[in-house]
């Protein structure tokens, strides 16, 4: 599709020269798939506390603030980047929180178990607008967490953070090949965990 | 579950290991997700052409990727509101005329309710969100809550739509144009008023659990009758259920250039104080008609929010009064903590304004430009003191006078301290109280006795207490601190009134009515010793709460005050006044613990990182050492004594006692100088500030009694010998502190120098040197050889230095 790569291209370009709204475009079309890795980056505590779409928001900020220092190579490097980003947004947000909440001493309970107005069930687990609006997103992590871990960080690894099957072998320290078929079978199950669940 | 692991495995997964067709398919699958990965075409066509014996396998796998991917991208970037949805006939019963706006969460619509013939704005939630069950709920349940609001300045919800229609609320038409339009054509105590209204309306938000967090010109709208309304709570949010929100899922930003810095960074804690900022940039915007951060594109405004300072307003608008410029900026100051608190706060200022008083408001941005500059300046005042321009002491003085400009001190203390007509019409209230509570203590009346006199203390002293502490409470602290010190002073004398009306503590002290105090009077009431005690001992707690409770170190004042009147009961009850009587130096000797204890109180105070509370016990200390040293000196007769015994010569006498004191202050003054603290420093430099007072006055009066003693035996030359010892030791001691005065700059130590010097010279001619005219021929050629040898001093040095250095022949 080079019409989509000269366009995530001269988004970013656009986005450089300081067009905020081209920004916004180009980060909405990454929005889900940053979702999915900050939701499996967050440890189960911070899951309860912190609110993804807050780390959405403060990656989007701070990936507009400093668009400067990436380098275009792939398309794939975009996401990459916002990838590390986000991840440094993560690791700032949990100290900043940590903090607070040793000084505050205790914690409020962001909600209240007999809220009889309260949210669905999946809502207890993933406290995001996003996940909640987007609804295949909400059932593709129930498959997700279905998987047996490594088979799920292969799939993250190659299609929500879209790395190569070499990157994604360097990262797990496997041959490409051992890569390739881990991935095989990490799609298979995902599809037999598909037909097994139902489908919200 | 474990879900959050992204550790690598090592390890493959527990499978069999993969047959020849299998590896074949992942090679196939790992090129098409490659091809993906680097934006290429990626097709089962491509993949076919490569791996023709892999067929329905494969299809399978795409397409589960497939419905991956789909899940994962976003659905092409769906306008809020598509311009393809139709405007509804009607809406709860209402005619829909056109649409207002339209935002990220839906639209706003105008209709007309027919059967009030009122129009009404209708707000819908756009038909992406529709669909979600949840964000339906929330949008209503919100609405819900806005409805139950009901102020003037917040537009109203009169209904909310029925379940068979699509979400709506219906809510108050307002008919006006943005406040900063509004504004422009105002003077500045118009403006003021308004934003004063406007914060009012957003406090009441507040107050109900909702935090605006996107207020902006656009969502105040100020109608014909100048009345402003809040309206648009499109991402206000109950502070209290922070889950129960509903914000625009869409949209990622609000609108930046009323964001406050915590709301650029990820601060997950947004509050009131939020609300506040952006008021204060609505006024910086009211006030000037420029923003307070103007920025080409997101990142600066960002930056520009999170780093920099607003040109102050009267740069831009000569008009602004300096009060309003602070207020401005105290609200948009970067700290939440450096803001005011709440909106009511912030129209609680500018009423303080509008009624022409002095507002609250000192902006950190002074007091940093001034540290600063006053950092920069004290740099060099450093290198002055290093270089001996400054001596210490002069540096410590200008460090005060500097400290005291950057202090963050508290409004209200610069306003207290400003004598206003309500300021000493407030004090002067308070002491009448104390004064009149006084007075029921002391004195009898018929009417006014037993428990009539115990209500009337408390009549004045609890009210004070609790205005006090609620207008603490309410910020207004200039006045609280008057009502509290009324009550500091109200309370011992409603203890003693109290004790003395129960006739608790009644019993005189080991059967001495000599020693009761209050009983040398016979006019006043009796009240004993222990009463007094009593009294002052259970009002300690209080003020100690009082410190705690409002962090303000007047309270430590009280207490050091109160303090010091609790050891001089104490030392009453130990019989002090038989002791006047029979040995006043008993008296003083008993007055060194005490002043040790508040040598102690103040320095723990001081370790204890309360240093502006200590600074109240020191000079406690420092006054009951001077009357105890000195008191001791005159009056206790075992000190002059042991001076007797101990060295005969003396004879006792109590110049030679005060000499003591004068070294025992030298001690004191190294031992204080010795610790790093500038408070101790203070009391070094006052016992230093006492010796050559004590030293050169007792060195005359030694003197002429010595000399008396001579000329009563002449023939004794041991008397001789002593007196013509002052008659020198005089003005050698006097040079001596005339020169002394140059280590640490002690203008006190030149001048008595001086001054003593004379005297030592006068003496000298009418005794040993009688009718020798040389003496002050002498006098005046030292004089003259002095001011030349002065004046020439560099050149005298260096001649000084060639002449020792060289060699003997």
């Amino acid at each position: 599709m080079p019409g989509a790569v000269t366009s995530t291209y001269g988004l970013i370009e656009r986005a450089r020269a300081g067009d905020q709204e081209a920004f916004a475009e180009l980060f909405h079309s990454y929005r889900r798939r940053l979702a999915v890795l900050v939701h499996y980056q967050l440890s189960p505590a911070l899951r309860g506390t912190l609110e993804i779409d807050d780390i959405l928001q403060e990656t989007f900020l701070r990936a507009f603030r400093d668009l400067r220092s990436f380098r275009y190579e792939s398309p794939g490097s975009f996401m990459r980047w916002l990838a590390r980003v986000a991840q440094h947004v993560i690791v700032d947000t949990a100290r900043y929180h940590g903090r607070r909440q040793r000084q505050a001493g205790e914690q409020v309970p962001l909600r209240d178990a007999g809220d009889s107005g309260g949210p669905e069930p999946a809502d207890s687990r993933t406290p995001s607008r996003l996940l909640r609006e987007a609804e295949g997103l909400r059932a593709l992590l129930v498959q997700f967490d279905a998987l047996p871990p490594d088979y799920r960080e292969v799939i993250l690894l190659s299609k929500v953070e879209g790395l190569s099957t070499a990157e994604v072998a360097e990262r797990l320290g496997r041959t490409r090949q051992a890569t390739a078929v881990l991935l095989h079978r990490a799609v298979k199950r995902l599809r037999e965990v598909r037909e097994r669940l139902p489908q919200t | 579950m474990n879900d959050s692991s992204m550790k690598p495995h090592p390890e493959e997964p527990s499978a069999p290991p993969a047959g020849a067709h299998d590896e074949r398919i992942a090679e196939a699958l790992a090129h098409y997700l490659d091809w993906q990965a680097a934006g290429e075409e990626a097709s089962l066509d491509r993949l076919r052409g490569l791996y023709p014996e892999l067929g329905g396998e494969l299809q399978s796998e795409l397409a589960t990727i497939a419905g991956l991917d789909r899940v994962l991208s976003e659905p092409p970037a769906a306008p809020a509101s598509p311009p393809s949805e139709p405007l509804p006939e009607r809406l709860s019963g209402c005619r829909i005329l056109g649409e207002i706006g339209a935002g990220g969460m839906g639209r706003v619509l105008l209709a007309l309710d027919e059967r009030l013939g009122r129009k009404v704005a209708i707000k819908t939630l756009s038909r992406r969100l529709r669909e979600s069950a949840s964000v339906r709920t929330r949008f209503m349940n919100e609405a819900r809550a806005m409805a139950r609001l009901n102020h003037p300045n917040v537009a109203r919800i009169y209904s909310l739509g029925s379940a068979e229609e699509e979400p709506h609320f219906v809510m108050e038409y307002v008919e006006g144009t943005p406040l900063t339009e509004t504004a422009r054509a105002m003077s500045v105590r118009q403006k003021a008023d308004l934003l004063r209204e406007v914060a009012l309306a957003v406090d009441f938000l507040h107050r109900r659990g909702i935090v605006h967090r996107d207020l902006k010109p656009a969502n105040i709208l100020v109608g014909p009758d100048l009345e402003p309304k809040v309206l648009d709570f499109g991402l206000a949010r109950q502070v209290e259920d922070s889950a129960a929100r509903v914000t625009h899922p869409g949209e990622i930003l609000g609108t930046p250039a009323y964001f406050a810095p915590e709301q650029t960074q990820g601060d997950l804690t947004v509050d009131a104080r939020t609300d506040v900022f952006a008021l204060g940039a609505i006024f910086y915007e009211m006030l000037t008609g420029e923003l307070p951060f103007p920025a080409g594109d997101l990142a600066e405004q960002l930056y520009r929010i999170r780093e920099s300072d607003p040109v102050l307003p009267r740069r831009i608008n000569r008009d602004v009064p300096g009060d309003v410029q602070n207020v401005c900026l105290k609200a948009l100051e970067k700290k939440p903590a450096d803001r005011y608190q709440s909106a009511h706060e912030l129209a609680a200022d500018l009423e303080r304004f509008l009624a022409g008083e002095a507002v609250l408001a000192s902006p950190s941005s002074y007091s940093r430009v001034m540290s600063g500059r006053i950092g920069q300046h004290l740099r060099e005042l450093e290198g002055w003191k290093r270089d001996r321009i400054l001596s210490d002491s002069e540096y410590d003085s200008f460090r005060r006078l500097y400290d005291r400009l950057i202090e963050r001190e508290d409004a209200w203390i610069m306003e207290v301290r400003r004598l206003s007509l309500p300021q000493v019409t407030l004090y002067l209230g308070a002491w009448l109280l104390a004064v009149g509570a006084a007075l029921v203590w002391l004195f009898r009346y018929r009417t006014l006795s037993g428990f009539t006199a115990i209500f009337t203390v408390a009549l004045a002293a609890a009210p004070a207490l609790w205005i006090g502490v609620r207008d603490w409470r309410r910020s207004r602290f200039r006045i609280a601190v008057a009502f509290l010190l009324a009550f500091c002073l109200l309370l011992p004398i409603f203890c003693v009134v109290t004790m003395a009306e129960l006739g608790l503590f009644a019993a005189v002290a080991q059967g001495k009515e000599e020693w009761e105090f209050l009983f040398q009077f016979p006019s006043i009431k009796r009240t004993t010793n222990a009463q007094l005690w009593w009294a002052l001992f259970v009002s300690l707690p209080a003020y100690y709460w009082l410190r705690r409770f409002t962090k303000s170190s007047v309270f430590s004042l009280v207490m050091a005050f109160m303090g010091a009147l609790l050891c001089g009961a104490t030392m009453l009850r130990m019989g002090m006044l038989e002791w006047l009587e029979s040995d006043p130096g008993r008296v003083y000797f008993r007055l060194i613990p005490f002043a040790l204890l508040f040598f102690a109180a103040g320095f723990a105070i001081e370790r204890l990182r309360y240093v502006s509370d200590s600074r109240y016990f020191y000079p406690v200390a420092v006054v009951f050492t001077f009357i105890a040293l000195s008191g001791v000196a005159t009056f206790h007769e075992p000190y002059a004594e042991w001076l007797r015994r101990a060295l005969p010569w003396t004879r006792g006498q109590i110049e030679y006692l005060f000499v003591i004191n004068a070294g025992i202050y030298f001690a004191l003054h190294r031992l204080c100088d010795h610790f790093p603290s500038a408070q101790l420093r203070g009391v070094a430099k006052a016992f230093r500030f006492v010796i050559p007072g004590h030293d050169l006055t007792s060195l005359p009066l030694l003197g002429l009694e010595a000399t008396r003693r001579w000329q009563d035996s002449p023939a004794d030359a041991g008397l001789r010998f002593e007196a013509r010892t002052f008659e020198i030791l005089l003005p050698a001691v006097a040079c001596f502190f005339v020169f002394a005065s140059i280590s640490r700059q002690m203008k006190n130590y030149l001048a008595t120098g001086l001054l003593f010097l004379a005297i030592g010279a006068v003496r000298l001619q009418q005794n040993w040197l009688k009718d020798h005219s040389a003496w002050p021929a002498a006098l005046l050629l030292a004089g003259i050889v002095l001011m030349i040898g002065a004046a020439n001093y560099a050149s005298l040095r260096l001649a000084l230095r060639r002449w020792l250095r060289r060699p003997n022949p």
